[in-house]
């Protein structure tokens, strides 16, 4: 106070301000406008607050100035990832809502291209598995050593883009490389880095300029195509002949690369993990083509195979028929052949074959025929009549069934005759000879050579029994009477024979004494005996045997014989003969 | 790999990524790309090797493997004292295409060390210039992975 009171003084105004407190006043008046705008600026420049507004109301304005600017990208980039990784640490929901219109879309179209894919897959199997192709495509894939899968794309690859490479230019290093699914590659990195010394090596030994440039490079089937940009190269491997219209691709694929990447591409820094943004692009060049005529096979594939199998099926269908139809005409044909059986007609009932027709009851039975033509008896119906064939061999057989020849006996038949052989009795020859010629097919019957047999042999056993007689007399010895029994049996017999044969026969009774007494008295016994005899066979009626007797007295006993040969001479005797013969 | 004929190069890199080492002498026809991966502070670098021939009366290195390159090694042959000189003017010609990079000297054959001819001297004025000069053997491996993982910070830290 004490100083400020020694100051103060008055000015001529009459005003008691100090000099200071003027000039402060002066101060105010000149300057004080613009210390208050200084003072308001400082507190916003202080106030966080005020600063943040006043920068909020030019942000957005900034921001849109410097959209292009790389730096602000750069500079944002870090900041928007940490603010995305924490959202999605803190709570995933809103970034996935945000992205599911994106993601479900995306991850749609994915499967579905993976179904497309697999489906397109089995329908090239499918096409190539029943076909005349496909069977010599298995057969190369044999025979190379190569497995199925790819000799069916050799064949039917036109072009198929298996690698891209998206390389830096001036360092060679690789900073994208895609694959095509199912394709093996080598190491990329080194395989760009080689690329790139060949392409330079090139370059350098033909003194092309730095525009142009290595485009391609071709090994076997295989041929790598490269579009160059300014900062970056885009190499391609194709398998196959792939169309011009390629390398229009490559290079639209590459001058997309081009515009969004254009920063990095100018400052790498050898990190490639900034060009993964790059790969949507790049996978638009990973193309592949197949022969067009395979398109149409697809659809008809499955109407070709119904048609082979048709086919199939109807040629079977026809073999089995024709088979068949050539069994059962050779069973026809077999049962015509066959003797005692007519076929009069055959049909179809269902599935069963019918035959209609006569046979004979001593033909061969129809049914045995039929696993000699592969026929089954339920496969056919026969439906036979009998009747009688006139068939030689069935003659005969009814012949035999018939008349039964003996043992030692048998017929034979030819032309209407029916002929007897062998021996036979007599009752069977005549039985034969009446019962033969009613036989269906039987004109004659001749059983001549059994008649003659047994004529020999009746003739034989009548000539062979002589009854015997008490000495000078006519009676008979005991069994003499028996023995001309027996011999007007055997005397019938051979009256039958006669009969069957029409022959005639003649019997000699020739009477006998033995040499005692005088020749007059024996003649006359002897011709008693033989009438005695004789007496008791005209007893007997017999139409083709002739009988006489005589007496030829001892004129052939011997005198000096035995009384045993002296009663044999003491007989009647019997002589056959036949009348034309005569004996 | 920069370097003269027959200085070691290729065996170098044949070391360094297979661990082989042959006798067996073939020249390099033109370049050959390897690639091997090196832990460094920072995580892993992957280096993309060009092992380029040798250059000599008959042949120089062209421009065109030099661009682009982040870094080199010069190699010589402690045996042969030519190969330095070599080695010298390789560098120059790299640093006009690629630029100042990092780069390594590294004197190969170290095994043979008793025999070399190398002028201590040149030696001193490279390192005074700023050489970093380094001793390898591919035959034993000895200073091979050192002198890679070497260059491989030094590329890092650019």
């Amino acid at each position: 106070m004490a100083n400020t009171a020694a100051v103060r003084s008055k000015d001529p105004s009459g005003s008691t301000d100090t000099p200071a407190e003027k000039f402060a006043e002066l101060r105010t008046l000149l300057v004080g406008p613009e210390q208050r705008q200084l003072s308001a600026l400082q507190t916003s420049l202080n106030d966080p607050v005020a600063q943040a507004r006043a920068v909020s109301r030019v942000l957005p304005t900034a921001l849109e100035l410097r959209t292009n600017d790389p730096h602000l990208r750069r500079a944002l980039a870090p900041t928007i990832e940490e603010a995305i990784s924490a959202s999605v640490r803190r709570n995933p929901r809103p970034l996935a809502d945000a992205l599911f219109p994106i993601i479900g879309p995306a991850i749609r179209k994915a499967i579905a291209t993976t179904l497309s894919g697999m489906l397109e897959s089995l329908n090239t199997t499918l096409e190539h598995s029943l076909s005349w192709r496909s069977l010599r495509w298995r057969l190369d894939a044999r025979r190379t050593g190569k497995s199925f899968a790819e000799i069916v794309l050799l064949n039917t690859l036109v072009y198929r883009v298996e690698q891209v490479f998206l390389i830096h230019r001036p360092s060679g290093l690789l900073l994208q490389h895609l694959t095509l699914s199912g394709t093996s590659a080598q190491d990329a990195d080194m395989v760009s880095g080689m690329l790139t010394a060949i392409r330079d090596f090139v370059q350098d030994s033909f003194k092309v300029s730095d525009d142009e440039g290595l485009q391609t490079v071709k090994v076997g089937e295989l041929s790598v195509w490269i579009e160059q940009g300014p900062h970056a190269l885009l190499a391609v491997v194709v398998r196959g002949t792939a169309p011009a219209a390629l390398r229009g691709t490559l290079q639209q694929a590459l001058e997309g690369v081009q515009a969004q990447y254009a920063d990095f591409l100018e400052s790498f820094d050898g990190d490639a993990a900034k060009f993964e943004g790059a790969r949507p692009l790049l996978e638009a060049c990973l193309q592949q083509q197949f022969r067009a005529r395979d398109r149409p096979v697809r659809r008809s594939s499955m109407l070709r195979i119904l048609a082979a199998i048709l086919v199939l099926a109807l040629g079977l269908w026809m073999f089995l028929a024709v088979r068949a139809r050539a069994r059962w005409s050779g069973y026809i044909q077999a049962l015509g052949a066959e003797p005692g059986i007519v076929v009069v007609s055959t049909d179809r009932e269902g599935w069963k074959y019918v035959v209609n027709g006569l046979r004979d009851p001593l033909a061969r039975d129809p049914a045995s025929l039929l696993p000699m033509h592969n026929l089954e008896t339920d496969d056919v119906v026969g439906r036979w009549q009998l009747y009688q064939a006139l068939h030689p061999s069935l003659v005969l057989a009814r012949a035999r069934q018939l008349l039964g020849p003996p043992a030692g006996a048998d017929l034979e038949f030819n032309d209407g005759l029916l002929r007897a052989v062998g021996s036979a009795p007599v009752e069977w020859i005549e039985a034969s000879a009446r019962i033969a010629p009613v036989l269906p097919g039987v004109t004659r019957f001749d059983a001549t050579r059994p008649i003659d047999e047994a004529r020999r042999t009746l003739a034989a056993s009548i000539e062979a029994a002589a009854p015997l007689f008490v000495k000078g007399t006519t009676t008979f010895t005991d069994g003499g009477e028996q023995i001309v029994r027996d011999q007007i049996a055997r005397l019938h017999s051979l009256d039958a024979l006669g009969r069957v044969g029409n022959l005639q026969f003649t019997l000699e009774l020739i009477g006998q004494a033995d040499a005692d007494g005088v020749p007059e008295a024996n003649q006359p016994l002897s011709e008693q005996r033989a009438a005695r005899v004789l007496g008791m066979l005209q007893a007997q009626r017999f139409e083709h045997v002739a009988i006489r007797a005589t007496g030829i007295g001892s004129r052939e006993a011997d005198p000096t014989a035995t009384e045993a040969s002296k009663q044999r001479n003491r007989r009647v005797s019997f002589r056959v003969a036949r009348a034309a013969e005569g004996r | 790999m920069l370097g003269g004929s027959g200085v070691g190069k290729t065996s170098l890199v044949s070391r360094f990524v297979s661990s082989l080492f042959s006798d067996k002498y073939l020249t390099t026809v033109g370049v050959k790309v390897d690639k091997k991966t090196v832990a460094i502070d920072s995580g892993e670098m992957t280096l993309m090797l060009w092992d380029i021939y040798g250059q000599d009366e008959f042949q120089t290195v062209r421009d065109s493997y030099l661009r682009g390159a982040s870094g080199y090694l010069l190699v010589a042959d402690g045996t042969r004292s030519a190969t330095l000189d070599t080695a010298t003017a390789l560098q120059q010609k790299a640093e006009s295409v690629a630029g100042r990079v990092p780069f390594l000297l590294l004197l190969n054959k170290a095994d043979l060390e008793p025999d070399w001819q190398v002028n201590e001297r040149a030696l001193w004025k490279l390192a005074e210039q700023g050489w970093h000069v380094l001793k390898t053997s591919a035959k034993t491996g000895a200073g091979v992975d050192d002198a890679f993982a070497r260059l491989a910070r030094e590329m890092a830290a650019v």
